[in-house]
C-alpha cells in the first residue's frame, strides 16, 4: 500500500473493536458510493466503476544531529483517493496522457479533516467523486479523440475483471511515546561526536502507523493495517583526497515494540560510524574485471535493485501520433520463457508469508492498492522467466492482477511492485567455500586479489546513477573489499559498478547455503518523472550470497572536492 | 570580555545592560571569529564579510470546517543562513550580470539543532560555512572572467555598503497558545457554515507564531530580536450556476494570539464571508469597462503595495532585466501632489490595530527607520538594502527575507498620506459625479480585494492585478449599489498613479505577506479609500465546468 513519502505516518484510530459493519469509515463509503452510481453528465454515460479508498494515519517523526534535536512533530494523516472510470474494462478514461487530466474545480481538500466523522465523510467523497467523474469523462473524450489519429500496434484491455474480495481486519495502533523517541535519537545521534572524522550526520525516526480502506462499485471491501516504522542513521565524510563518503543504516518493522533495543541500535550506531571512518581512510579502488563475491546482504540488495524493478512492466499510454513519451520499458520485457538465472535458481514473489525462520518479514502486506489480496508469484522457476508481478492493468500478454498493484501508477491504473521475493537456490555451499572458490578463480586467472562487496547503496545511500555500459541506473557499492590470495580484505572506496544490467544475474556460479532478509522501502521512482512519485512500499528480499566469475568495477574520474580551509571546530 | 548591549528604543522590548549574552549568540560570535580569521588567512580568495543569522520559529496552526478541526500542525526550527563575501565590497561574489535572470544563491537554510549545544551549532556552522565559501569563490571567478563586467553599466555603484555594527537583545515575549481553547474557538466558529449548503468549501484557520532572529557579523554586530505573529483566516468559496468559482475571505491579525479580536468580531468576520459568497452568487458577471472607481482603503493598500511599492525596491533599479519605472525619476513628480508614501517598519499598530509588517532590525542587522519615499507627489527615494544603487549608497534598513533566501530589499509598513481628504459620503458623491461628468452608466467600488500580483521584469508588461473579492457597481440615478462578480482590474501602474483624484479621510489597513525573490515577508499596507477617474475592468476567466451533479449527502442521517 502506500503512504506518502515525506510525511509519515501512525495512527489514533480508537474503533480497535469495532466491525465492519459498523466501521463508520466503510459505511460512509459505501453509503456514498451507492449514491454516487447517479452521477451522469448530459450526453456522457455514467462510471462504469467507482473505487474510494483512505489512508488512514498518524506518523511520529523525530531528527537529532549530534545529539540535539532538529526536528520532531506528530502528524494526522487522512488521504483520500477517489477513481473513477468511465466508458468499459475494455476501453476507458485510463492509459493515455490525459488521464490525470482534469480542468474541474476542486473543491475536497487534499486530506479528510482529522476530525471528520460519518457526515463529513460522505461530505467529502462527493465533492471528490464529482470532480474526478467530470475529470474522466473529459479525459475519456480526449483519449478518443487522440485514438482516431493512431493506429495502435496491440489492442490491450484498460483495465482487468476481477472477483470482488471482503478483506476486513482489526484496525491496530501500537502506543509511540514521541518523548521517548526524542532522548533516544538524541542519545543516538550523540554517538557520532565521537568520531571526527564524520564530517555531518543524523539520526531520524519515524512510526507511520495507517489503516488502508477501500470500497469499490465491484463489492470489493478491504480495510487493512499498514504500519511503517523505520530508524535511520546517516553519516557522511570526506577523505583525504576529497572524495565524499556516505553510508546509512536503516532499521524497519511494522511494529514499533519489534525494533532492536537501545543498546543494540547504539551497536548499529557504532557500527555505521566506524565504517564511515574506515571508509574515508581507505586506498581508492582500482578498475577491476574479474570475480567477484557477493555477501548475502550485498546479493539481496542487488536482487532487489535489479530484479525488483524489471518485474513489473509499464505500457505506453496513448498520446497523439509522434509525441516521445521515453517511458522507461523493463529489460524483462518480452522474456517469457528465457533463462534470465542459472537454471539451479528459482524466485517466487509471496508477501503472504510473515517471517521466514523465525524473523518477521517487513514486506508482508494484506492487501494491494486494488484491494486484491497477494498471491504468491512463481516468477522465475529453474532459471526461466514465467511471468510479472501485476496489478489490474493489463500488459502486453497478460491480463489479472496478482495482488502487486502496490503504488499508483502513472496513467490511472495502479503500478505493480514487489511484496517478499525469495531468491531460492537449489544448489548451494556455505560462504566459506564460496571465498574459497572466489580465490581458486582469482589464482587460476592470475590475479593479485579478488573483490568483495559486503554492502550496497541500495535504496538508501545513494541515488542511482548511470553506471558506464548500464541500460539503466544502478546504485554504487558502499562497501568493497580486495580480497588476497592469503584471505587478507582490504576495504577500498570510490568505485561503481560497470555493465551491470538483469543479463548480468544469467552468469552467477554458486550462491551460498546463507541468506539474508534485506527489508527496504521501496519507492515509485522510476515512475516519478511521470507524476506518480511519493509513494512508498514495504518489501523485503531474502537472497543468498552469490559468486560471479566475471563482473566489472571501475574507478570514476570524477574531479573531487577539495577539503575545508577552516579546520573543524575542536 | 563580558558583551554589553545598547538599549533599543522599541515599544515592548525590554532591553538589558551589560547582561550575559544568550548562549546562542555567544556560539554564533565565537564560530563566526574563528571561520572569518581562518578563511582571511588560509584561503583565496578571502572574505571581506561574513554574517550568521538563525531564525528559530515557534508555530501553531489549527484549521478547522463544518464544526470539526480538519488538520493542526506546527513545531519548532531553527534555520541557519550565512552571508559571505569574497572581493571587496567594489566587485564581490553578490555582482549581478547582465542578462542573468536568477540571482546567485548562497545560503542553504540549513536545519540546526534546537537544543543550545555549542559543539552541534559549531559543527553545522563549520560546514555551512565551507559550502557557502565554495560556492561565494566560485562565483567570484566566474564574475571576474565575465566579460560582460568589464563592458561599463549605467549603475557603477558598489556591491555593498558600510554600516554601524548594531548589538541589542530583546526579550522577544513567549507565544501563549492553549491548543485546547483554540480548538474549541475553532470548531465553533467554522460550525457557522454548516447552515448554508451552497458554500461547497470552507475553512477557520488559527495561526501563532513567535520569531526569534540571532544575528552576528564580522563587523561586529551582535543581535538578538524577533516578535510574534497571529493569524485568523477564514475563507470560503463556491461555484455559481454558470460556473464560476467564487471565494471570499477575512483575515484578523495581532502581534500575539491573546491580541486577536474576540468572539463576537470573529463571528462578525465569518458571517461577513458568508453574506459576501452568498451575495455573489445571486450576482451579476461584470461587464469589461473603464470607468471612476473607489478603492476602499484595503483596497488602495494592496493597489499601492503592488503597483508602487514593488517598483521602488532598490535592487530593481540596478537589475538589467527590470522595467526600471522610476530609476529616472527620483526628483520628479509620480504622484499626484496632496499623496506622500512612506515606509515605516519602527510603526507597531495604528489606531489599535496592530500591522504586520514592523521589525526592530532588518536581515542585515541594520536598524529599521522611518523612509519618505514619496513627498507631496515627488520621489525622493528607494527601499535600500546594503546593495548599494547610483546616487543612493546607503542601506536604510529595508533589506529583508524569509529564512533560507538570500537578502533584497523588500516594503515593511506602507503608509499612504493624503493632504486631500474628504468624508467618506463625501468621496462617495465625487464618484457619483465622475460618472455623471464621464457619461458613464455606472462607477465601481472596490470593497475587498485580496492580495494581488505584478510583474516588474523587462520580459512582461508593466501590468498588475489585483484581486477583488467584493466589488460593487454604484449607480448615479440613485438605485441601490450592486455587487457583481468576476472583477479583474488590469491596467499599467503609471497610468493609474495620475488618476487619484482625492481620498477618505480615513486610514484602512491591509496586513499580509508578501512573495518574492527573497520569500515571504510580513507586510502591512494603510491607505485612506481613493478615488481614481479611471480604472480598467475585465472578466475574470472562469472554470468550465459545472456545480456538482448531485446534491450534498444529507448532513443528518448516519450515526
Amino acid at each position: 500500500m502506500m503512504r506518502f513519502l515525506a510525511s509519515i505516518a501512525i495512527l489514533a484510530s480508537t474503533c480497535l473493536a469495532q466491525d465492519a459493519a459498523t466501521d463508520i469509515i466503510l459505511k460512509a463509503m459505501r453509503d456514498e458510493l451507492a449514491r454516487n452510481a447517479q452521477l451522469k453528465l448530459a450526453g456522457f454515460s455514467g462510471p462504469y466503476f467507482v473505487q474510494y479508498s483512505l489512508d488512514d494515519g498518524e506518523s511520529v517523526s523525530v531528527v537529532a544531529s549530534l545529539g540535539g534535536l532538529l526536528s520532531k512533530g506528530t502528524n494526522r494523516l487522512r488521504v483520500p483517493r477517489v477513481q473513477v472510470r468511465v466508458g468499459g474494462y475494455d476501453l476507458d478514461n485510463t492509459n493515455s496522457i490525459y488521464a490525470r487530466f482534469g480542468s474541474s474545480s476542486r473543491f475536497d481538500p487534499d486530506q479528510l479533516a482529522m476530525e471528520a466523522g460519518y457526515e463529513q465523510i460522505r461530505r467529502h467523497l462527493w465533492l471528490a467523486t464529482d470532480r474526478a467523474y467530470k475529470n474522466a469523462v473529459e479525459a475519456f473524450a480526449r483519449k478518443q479523440a487522440a485514438m482516431r489519429s493512431v493506429n495502435q500496434s496491440e489492442k490491450l484491455n484498460d483495465f482487468a475483471k476481477t472477483t470482488p474480495l471482503k478483506i476486513i481486519y482489526p484496525v491496530t495502533k501500537y502506543p509511540v511515546d514521541e518523548e521517548v523517541w526524542v532522548n533516544r535519537a538524541k542519545s543516538l545521534s550523540s554517538i557520532f561526536l565521537k568520531y571526527p572524522k564524520i564530517l555531518d550526520s543524523s539520526v531520524d525516526f519515524t512510526a507511520s502507523q495507517s489503516t488502508f480502506y477501500m470500497v469499490n462499485s465491484e463489492g470489493s471491501e478491504v480495510r487493512a493495517p499498514d504500519h511503517l516504522i523505520a530508524l535511520t542513521a546517516r553519516a557522511a565524510a570526506q577523505a583525504p583526497d576529497g572524495m565524499l563518503i556516505a553510508d546509512a543504516t536503516v532499521i524497519k518493522s511494522t511494529n514499533p515494540a519489534a525494533l532492536p533495543t537501545e543498546a543494540e541500535l547504539q551497536i548499529e550506531v557504532k557500527k555505521l560510524a566506524e565504517s564511515v571512518t574506515a571508509l574515508a581512510q581507505a586506498p581508492v579502488g582500482e578498475s577491476y574485471s574479474g570475480p567477484v563475491l557477493f555477501e548475502a546482504m550485498a546479493s539481496a540488495q542487488l536482487f532487489a535493485e535489479l530484479l525488483g524493478s524489471n518485474l513489473a512492466l509499464s505500457r505506453k499510454p496513448i498520446a497523439e501520433p509522434g509525441r516521445d513519451l521515453q517511458i522507461p520499458a523493463s529489460e524483462l520485457e518480452g522474456r517469457i520463457g528465457s533463462r534470465i538465472l542459472p537454471e539451479w535458481i528459482d524466485v517466487v514473489d509471496d508477501a503472504t508469508q510473515t517471517e521466514w525462520r523465525g524473523r518477521p518479514l517487513f514486506g508482508n502486506y494484506l492487501a494491494d492498492m486494488d484491494g486484491i489480496a497477494p498471491k504468491p508469484v512463481n516468477l522465475v522457476e529453474k532459471g526461466v522467466l514465467k511471468t510479472y508481478l501485476m496489478s489490474r492493468l493489463p500488459v502486453r500478454g497478460l491480463e489479472g492482477s496478482n495482488g502487486h498493484g502496490r503504488l499508483l501508477g502513472p496513467f490511472g491504473s495502479s503500478a505493480a511492485a514487489i511484496g517478499t521475493m525469495f531468491v531460492r537456490a537449489n544448489q548451494t555451499a556455505p560462504l566459506a567455500d564460496l571465498k574459497k572458490k572466489l580465490l581458486e578463480m582469482v589464482l587460476a586467472r592470475g590475479k593479485p586479489y579478488g573483490i568483495l562487496v559486503r554492502k550496497n547503496g541500495f535504496p538508501a545511500v545513494s541515488l542511482p546513477s548511470r553506471a558506464n555500459g548500464s541500460s539503466r541506473l544502478v546504485s554504487a557499492p558502499v562497501l568493497v573489499y580486495k580480497i588476497y590470495p592469503d584471505g587478507r580484505e582490504e576495504l577500498v572506496r570510490g568505485l561503481r559498478y560497470r555493465n551491470l544490467s538483469v543479463r548480468t544475474l544469467k552468469d552467477i556460479v554458486a550462491a551460498s547455503d546463507e541468506n539474508f532478509v534485506f527489508d527496504f522501502v521501496g519507492n515509485a521512482a522510476p515512475l516519478s518523472l511521470m507524476g506518480a512519485g511519493g509513494y512508498i512500499t514495504n518489501a523485503t528480499v531474502v537472497a543468498p550470497a552469490i559468486l560471479f566469475d566475471d563482473f566489472e568495477l571501475e574507478r570514476p574520474q570524477d574531479d573531487l572536492p577539495k577539503l575545508p580551509v577552516v579546520p573543524p571546530p575542536s | 570580555m563580558p558583551f554589553c548591549f545598547r538599549t533599543v528604543a522599541i515599544g515592548l522590548i525590554a532591553a538589558i545592560a551589560c547582561a550575559q549574552p544568550p548562549p546562542l549568540l555567544k556560539v554564533l560570535n565565537e564560530e563566526l571569529e574563528r571561520n572569518f580569521r581562518i578563511l582571511k588567512e588560509k584561503s583565496d580568495p578571502a572574505p571581506y564579510f561574513l554574517a550568521y543569522s538563525v531564525t528559530e520559529q515557534e508555530s501553531y496552526v489549527i484549521s478547522g470546517t463544518l464544526g470539526i478541526l480538519s488538520g493542526k500542525s506546527g513545531g519548532a526550527s531553527r534555520t541557519l543562513d550565512i552571508t559571505l563575501r569574497v572581493g571587496s565590497p567594489k566587485l564581490d561574489n553578490y555582482h549581478r550580470l547582465a542578462g542573468e535572470r536568477q540571482r546567485p544563491q548562497f545560503t542553504t537554510g540549513a536545519r540546526v539543532v534546537l537544543d543550545d549545544l555549542p559543539e552541534a551549532i559549531k559543527r553545522r556552522l563549520w560546514l555551512e560555512t565551507d559550502g557557502v565559501y565554495r560556492r561565494a569563490s566560485q562565483r567570484l571567478t566566474e564574475i571576474k572572467t565575465n566579460s560582460q563586467v568589464r563592458v561599463k553599466s549605467d549603475d557603477t555603484s558598489d556591491d555593498f555598503s558600510p554600516i554601524e555594527p548594531s548589538h541589542a537583545t530583546e526579550n522577544v515575549p513567549k507565544l501563549k497558545f492553549d491548543e485546547k481553547v483554540w480548538a474549541e474557538k475553532i470548531r465553533k466558529w467554522s460550525a457557522v457554515f454548516k447552515q448554508h449548503p451552497e458554500i461547497l468549501a470552507s475553512s477557520v484557520m488559527v495561526l501563532a507564531q513567535r520569531e526569534v532572529k540571532t544575528f552576528v557579523s564580522s563587523e561586529g554586530s551582535a543581535l538578538q530580536h524577533g516578535r510574534g505573529f497571529a493569524r485568523i483566516l477564514i475563507s470560503a468559496r463556491a461555484k455559481s450556476a454558470d460556473g464560476m468559482d467564487l471565494t471570499t475571505s477575512e483575515t484578523l491579525e495581532a502581534e500575539a494570539p491573546e491580541k486577536l479580536p474576540k468572539d463576537a468580531a470573529v463571528m462578525a468576520a465569518a458571517n461577513r464571508v458568508i453574506n459576501d459568497l452568498k451575495g455573489l452568487l445571486k450576482a451579476p458577471e461584470v461587464d469589461p469597462l473603464v470607468g471612476p472607481a473607489i478603492l476602499s482603503g484595503q483596497a488602495a493598500g494592496v493597489f499601492f503595495h503592488e503597483i508602487f511599492g514593488h517598483r521602488i525596491e532598490g535592487h530593481r533599479q540596478k537589475d538589467e532585466s527590470e522595467g526600471q519605472t522610476f530609476t529616472k525619476s527620483v526628483g520628479t513628480k509620480i504622484l499626484p501632489e496632496f499623496l506622500s508614501v512612506i515606509f515605516d517598519p519602527t510603526r507597531h499598530e495604528l489606531g489599535g490595530t496592530d500591522l504586520n509588517g514592523w521589525y526592530s532590525f532588518d536581515d542585515e542587522g541594520v536598524p529599521a527607520q522611518r523612509v519618505g519615499v514619496v513627498e507631496s507627489g515627488v520621489l525622493k527615494t528607494f527601499l535600500m538594502s546594503r546593495s548599494p544603487i547610483e546616487g543612493f549608497p546607503k542601506s536604510n534598513g529595508h533589506g529583508r527575507r524569509q529564512a533560507g533566501f538570500e537578502v533584497v530589499s523588500r516594503q515593511s509598513n506602507l503608509i499612504v498620506e493624503s493632504s486631500k481628504v474628504v468624508s467618506g459620503k463625501r468621496l462617495r458623491e465625487m464618484l457619483i459625479e465622475e460618472v455623471k461628468k464621464q457619461n458613464k452608466p455606472y462607477g465601481f467600488y472596490f470593497e475587498h480585494v485580496t492580495g494581488g500580483f505584478t510583474t516588474t521584469g523587462r520580459g512582461g508588461t508593466q501590468a498588475f492585478t489585483v484581486m477583488p473579492l467584493v466589488v460593487y457597481r454604484i449607480y448615479p440615478d440613485g438605485r441601490p449599489d450592486e455587487l457583481v462578480r468576476g472583477v479583474d482590474i488590469v491596467g499599467t501602474p503609471l497610468a493609474s498613479f495620475a488618476k487619484i483624484l482625492a481620498t477618505s479621510d480615513r486610514p484602512e489597513i491591509f496586513n499580509g505577506y508578501c512573495g518574492a525573490e527573497s520569500g515571504n515577508v510580513p507586510v502591512s499596507a494603510i491607505s485612506p479609500a481613493v478615488l481614481v477617474s479611471e480604472m480598467e475592468i475585465q472578466k475574470k476567466d472562469r472554470g468550465r465546468d459545472k456545480p456538482p451533479l448531485l446534491d450534498a449527502p444529507s448532513l443528518g442521517g448516519g450515526q
